[in-house]
């Protein structure tokens, strides 16, 4: 069955599908039953360990007593709603999460693609392959262990105060200062992630025929131009996608959570505190189930709407998606 | 990816002197050089954990190790690893990672193969379906409920299954099948192969790449859980290292009593630390370069749809 | 002979009244109870227990010690669900939640989540079958105290710990060589020393060591521990909370909901914003500002702050009377033997002289309504007796603590004349502050006694039973030179109230902290910014708070 075949059943499909839609269907089952008898045990296990605590949500509408059922006991509407949104901390935490969002992006997003383009530029194919092996590392290690090292490089006592200190400087208490937080928050994650992100440019740039580089050469383009003229183009569909898909998950905090949680404290909750973890401390913290439900329930909607739209827009612009 | 080139092959259009060699060189130099400052900057704090785990207690507090072990000694290691727990927490390490892997790759694929189908109709709804479930969870006690309910926890499984099919691997996974060339299932189907002889003997072997992809992600995946561990097996016979270095490395407490439990704490020692975060990371650190030749490719196609 | 007859039948009758009552509750209820405990027929009751990193469950435990003995005085096996210690207040929080919980459930600081929805059994409903528990509460008279855990239906869901007074346990140890060298002598300073005399003598004794040539002007000669990433609550933990208390607010550990009693006008107003919390962050930000104290003391490993005690790096650090001989034998290692000596001070008062522990409660156990449903009310009231037994009963105490009279320690008559208890040769117990040689058992590390979920609470006496001369002495002169607050009247929340203030106190005790720790740091002006964050706790509902539990307390009154 190629494409082309695919195509024509699914527009064969269609027409009858006025005539008669439930008997295509059957048929059309009947038809594929191995490719979907896949399906049974992977969806079996959406369903069960998937779908089934989402019922549990049902608590941001109703009040909640430990111990009770974990549906909640009575309705209270949209009580909890009400409280979060005229709640401060709720809000600050939801501009802490756009805010570093927005600023890891800002940095990511540049030097990802620069790297990308420098490591394609090294020639010396063991010395590339060394470089990626060692910049990809860090996307391995567990976050408890990086958070570990952050902690103990910023530490008084640690490499880089001593560093400052060397060069005259005061000595800072980088974990204690809600100014720093961000700088920590995207300084570990370039760390972390620059190398690995650059994985999909470099898989693009490996797509594009090596043809329109020699015919450029020919023509008498330099580096710089073969650069700003095939490549950076040839893989704008990929930059293209990557940008909208992130940008779309620019209010999404659940990522970040485990980062947070080990390394912000309460003198930097001003700046560090996001929704995944004001959630977690009114939550499991404080035992206020039904509030923090109702938080991450509207932050699921907001996330929700955003990625679909990103993913259209993505979809239309470049036949590029995430699904 | 090459169609997009084709259509602009105006921006090639101006002839140029090459001027090649002065300015590529030095600019070679300079690339070389970033790259240097690049590694050395990803490696540093990996050397000072390790310039830690074989230095003194006291060299630590003192701030005195950076890249060279101050007063070295191996005694840290041997007594780490003469401890019958940290033993006992890195074999259930290897077990979880290994059942887990296999449960979640031979998942994965049973789903991304599938889904990877565009005749299939139904996929309209069960992509959506399994998409869902990225953005909204039940929150931890519905989940907790459930795990009890379903006897497993306090057992492997009980570690393995919540975390067992990842929804953004099962979107690389069918993305790469979707490339899989269907001339060649198609010959499988005439040499008389079902659908499952088809995905085992001919979809399978060509997608190594993705398959060793996900193995690795998965494996590492599992590897550095902790929450698992800290929500569903309460026994410490079963707690995967992880969840033991998490409880050592107590600046990541999730406590919320009040400070007289922590008080009566005698902490464990900065050298012990780095030595099992050292331990830890260590089974990763040399299993990731050999696969990396697949994984990239894995990413390359699965990630980037043409 | 109708008169003899009666007589005998009188007589028969008393008889067997009399050796009814005789039999008393226990033949019929098949145990013994109060003193001891013991039942004929074998049992297993769940609990739950808070496993220490520092000393680890073993199994030993279950098969020669704690557990084992408790099972052969009483015949009840313990069936434990341990849980780390850090994550113990979560995992059960999440059991109970989901209705898994044991049965019984120790080291319990917080019931207030638990108590509506019928998780937990009101205990109070079954303390007259505890004589132990009752006892004790009327000998010391802890009326007072244990209605602070009253709730709005009269009944309270946490059976507390109880002291007979409330201990001082923290405060600070100096090392005594370097003051003296500078020129101070704290044992003559400390009965009426404040924390501002306290700064300036640290001040002073830097300038010494600066002097001398032994540290640089930049290092902090005062790193402490249960203040950073460790101690939860917040940060800013013990040595807030204590520094604190002397200006009549409370902070770090003692936040709770900030709130504090007017004794004089009879209302609760939020402490956290008065004139009083601005003069306590003041003082405690004067050790920053002056170079004492190292400001990462609010965000360390306590680790960090022990080690450099033991280097001799730091003069000054908090401690408790556990942690006694720790700190000793840290500095043994750090310096050797005889190059340093030490001190335990009563700590600096403020504005006033009081201590920082004013309750005579202390954690508690919950008991799972799993119990109740599982066992019925006579084997529950059954369960309840043990539980009397094991936490309010002087046997199971000198049990948990000590472990068995002539197999880890003996009773000994000292000088002065009275019976003590001491650990036989072979065995030492860092728990109990009590240290050995080497190669000497820790009866802690090996089977579990004088462990921390069991022998909280009790008399002046019992508790004190394994203080060495040092802390006796420490506690001698705390209780001459300071005095004990009062304690608050109790206020009782309905449900609503309940949930309602505590949706308000998170977010606004998360940012009473976060300014609290940047005031004391000095990130922020406390004369400049002081109104921005009065302003700010009010837009977290802080006049709304003191609001409702004034109504709730003037409600408390009437009835």
């Amino acid at each position: 069955m190629n494409h082309k075949g695919v195509r024509k059943e699914k527009l064969a499909a269609s027409d009858i599908a006025m005539l008669g839609k439930k008997e295509k269907l059957s048929t059309h089952i009947a038809k594929n039953w191995q490719l979907y008898a896949f399906l049974v045990i992977p969806i079996i296990y959406y369903i069960v360990l998937r779908y089934i605590p989402m019922a549990g949500n049902v608590i941001a509408f109703r009040r909640y007593r430990a111990g009770s059922s974990i549906f909640g006991d009575e309705w209270s509407g949209l009580k909890y709603f009400r409280q979060f949104w005229r709640d401060g901390s709720y809000w600050r935490a939801f501009r802490n999460t756009l805010t570093l969002n927005i600023s890891y992006l800002a940095f990511r997003f540049p030097m990802t693609l620069i790297f990308a383009l420098l490591l394609n530029e090294i020639k010396n194919v063991r010395w590339k392959k060394l470089v990626q092996t060692v910049s990809y590392l860090p996307h391995f290690i567990s976050m408890v262990i990086i958070a570990g090292m952050v902690r103990e490089l910023l530490s008084s006592n640690g490499p880089i105060n001593h560093m400052l200190v060397a060069l005259g400087m005061d000595k800072i208490s980088f974990i204690a200062l809600p100014e720093w937080f961000p700088t920590i928050f995207v300084g570990s994650g370039l760390w972390q992630g620059l190398g690995w992100g650059t994985i999909l440019y470099l898989a693009a740039m490996a797509n594009i025929s090596p043809n329109l580089y020699e015919a450029a050469e020919v023509d008498g383009a330099s580096h710089f131009q073969r650069v700003m003229h095939i490549t950076i183009p040839s893989i704008m569909p990929t930059i293209a996608t990557l940008l909208i898909l992130d940008i779309g998950g620019l209010v999404g905090s659940g990522g970040s959570f485990e980062k947070v949680f080990l390394l912000y404290n309460p003198m930097t909750y001003e700046t560090a505190d996001i929704v995944s973890t004001y959630v977690f401390r009114m939550g499991l913290g404080s035992g206020n189930y039904s509030y923090a439900t109702a938080v991450g329930l509207f932050e699921g909607i907001i996330n929700l709407v955003l990625l679909t739209l990103a993913n259209m827009i993505s979809s239309r612009l470049t036949d590029n998606g995430l699904w | 990816m090459a169609q997009t080139v084709q259509t602009k092959p105006a921006h090639l259009g101006k002839p140029m002197h090459v001027r090649e060699s002065t300015g590529y060189r030095i600019f070679t130099v300079f690339n070389t050089i970033l790259m240097i400052i690049i590694c050395a900057v990803t490696l540093y704090p990996f050397l000072y954990l390790v310039a830690q785990s074989f230095s003194s207690e006291q060299a630590i507090i003192q701030g005195k190790v950076s890249i060279i072990p101050v007063e070295f000694n191996i005694t840290t290691y041997q007594s780490v690893l003469a401890k019958g727990d940290f033993q006992r927490y890195y074999l259930n390490t290897i077990i979880y990672t290994i059942i887990g892997t296999v449960l979640s790759l031979f998942t994965t694929a049973l789903l991304a193969y599938p889904l990877s189908k565009k005749h299939l109709r139904l996929n309209k709804f069960f992509t959506p379906f399994i998409i869902f479930t990225m953005y909204f969870g039940g929150g931890l006690i519905p989940n907790y409920m459930l795990m009890v309910n379903l006897g497993v926890k306090n057992t492997a499984m009980g570690f393995i299954l919540p975390g067992m099919i990842g929804t953004y691997y099962v979107l690389l996974m069918k993305s790469f099948f979707a490339g899989v060339s269907p001339e060649l299932e198609e010959a499988g189907e005439l040499d008389g192969l079902s659908k499952f002889g088809v995905f085992f003997r001919i979809v399978l072997p060509l997608s190594m790449p993705i398959v060793a992809t996900m193995l690795l992600f998965y494996a590492s995946g599992y590897w550095n859980n902790w929450f698992n561990a800290y929500l569903y097996l309460d026994d410490k016979e079963n707690w995967p290292i992880a969840y033991y270095l998490k409880t050592i490395i107590s600046g990541a407490s999730t406590s919320a009593d009040p400070g007289e439990v922590s008080a009566e704490s005698m902490q464990v020692a900065a050298n012990i630390k780095s030595c099992s975060m050292v331990l830890m990371s260590l089974p990763i650190i040399c299993v990731y370069p050999f696969i990396q030749k697949y994984y990239v490719q894995g990413m390359m196609l699965g990630g980037v749809k043409e | 002979m109708k008169k003899i007859l009666s007589l005998v039948l009188t007589l028969a009758m008393l008889l067997s009244m009399v050796s009814v009552i005789g039999a008393s509750a226990e033949e019929a209820v098949g145990y013994t109870y109060g003193d001891t405990f013991y039942s004929e027929e074998p049992v297993t009751y769940s609990m739950y227990f808070s496993d220490a990193s520092w000393y680890p469950m073993v199994e030993t435990w279950e098969t020669e010690g704690v557990f084992k003995k408790i099972e052969e005085l009483t015949n009840v096996t313990i069936d434990v669900h341990s849980y780390d210690s850090g994550d113990y207040n979560s995992k059960t929080t999440l059991e109970i939640n989901a209705g898994q919980s044991a049965y019984i459930i120790p080291k319990v600081y917080d019931e207030s989540p638990f108590v509506d929805g019928g998780a937990v059994v009101a205990v109070s409903d079954y303390v007259q079958y505890m004589p132990n528990y009752t006892n004790f509460y009327e000998r010391y008279d802890l009326k007072g105290d244990v209605d602070t855990i009253v709730r709005s239906n009269g009944s309270y869901y946490r059976l507390p710990g109880m002291h007979e007074t409330p201990l001082q346990d923290y405060t600070l140890m100096i090392r005594d060589d370097i003051f003296q060298a500078a020129g101070y002598d704290v044992a003559a300073l400390e009965k009426d020393w404040t924390w501002d005399d306290l700064c300036e003598i640290l001040v002073g004794v830097k300038a010494y060591l600066v002097a001398e040539g032994k540290i640089t002007e930049d290092t902090y000669i005062w790193s402490d521990l249960w203040c950073g990433s460790e101690s939860g609550q917040g940060n800013g933990g013990n040595l807030l909370k204590l520094i604190a208390a002397s200006y009549d607010v409370p902070s770090g550990w003692a936040v709770g909901n900030g709130m504090m009693f007017d004794a004089e006008k009879n209302e609760w107003y939020f402490a956290s914003t008065t004139e009083d919390y601005k003069e306590f962050v003041t003082v405690a930000n004067k050790f920053i500002s002056n170079g004492i104290l190292d400001p990462e003391t609010f965000t360390q490993d306590d680790t960090t702050a022990t080690n450099k005690f033991y280097n001799g790096e730091t003069v000054i650090m908090s401690m408790n009377r556990g942690q006694y001989t720790t700190w000793m034998s840290g500095l043994e290692t750090g310096l050797g033997e005889g190059n340093y000596s030490t001190y335990v001070t009563v700590y600096p008062k403020g504005s006033n002289n009081y201590v920082s522990e004013n309750s005579r409660l202390e954690c508690g156990v919950m008991i799972s309504n799993n119990a109740l449903k599982a066992l019925g009310e006579d084997g529950f009231i059954k369960m309840m007796r043990f539980v009397d037994w094991l936490w309010y009963g002087e046997q199971a105490y000198d049990l948990t603590k000590w472990g068995v009279e002539g197999e880890t320690y003996e009773v000994v008559t000292d000088e002065a004349g009275n019976a003590v208890k001491q650990l036989l040769p072979g065995f030492k117990c860092g728990g109990l502050g009590i240290s050995g040689a080497e190669e000497d058992v820790d009866i802690r590390l090996q089977w579990g006694y004088a462990g921390g979920n069991f022998w909280y609470g009790h008399s002046l006496a019992q508790n004190s039973d394994n203080f060495i001369p040092v802390i006796r002495d420490y506690f001698n002169r705390m209780g001459e030179y300071r005095d004990i607050r009062p304690i608050n009247p109790s206020v009782v929340t309905t449900e609503d109230e309940n949930e309602q203030m505590n949706l308000w106190k998170t977010p606004l005790i998360d940012n009473v902290n976060a300014w609290t720790l940047q005031f004391v740091t000095g990130q922020k002006d406390i004369t400049a910014d002081w109104d921005a964050y009065v302003a700010s706790c009010n837009g977290l509902n802080a006049e709304s708070l003191a609001q409702m539990t004034n109504e709730a307390y003037a409600r408390t009154q009437a009835e």
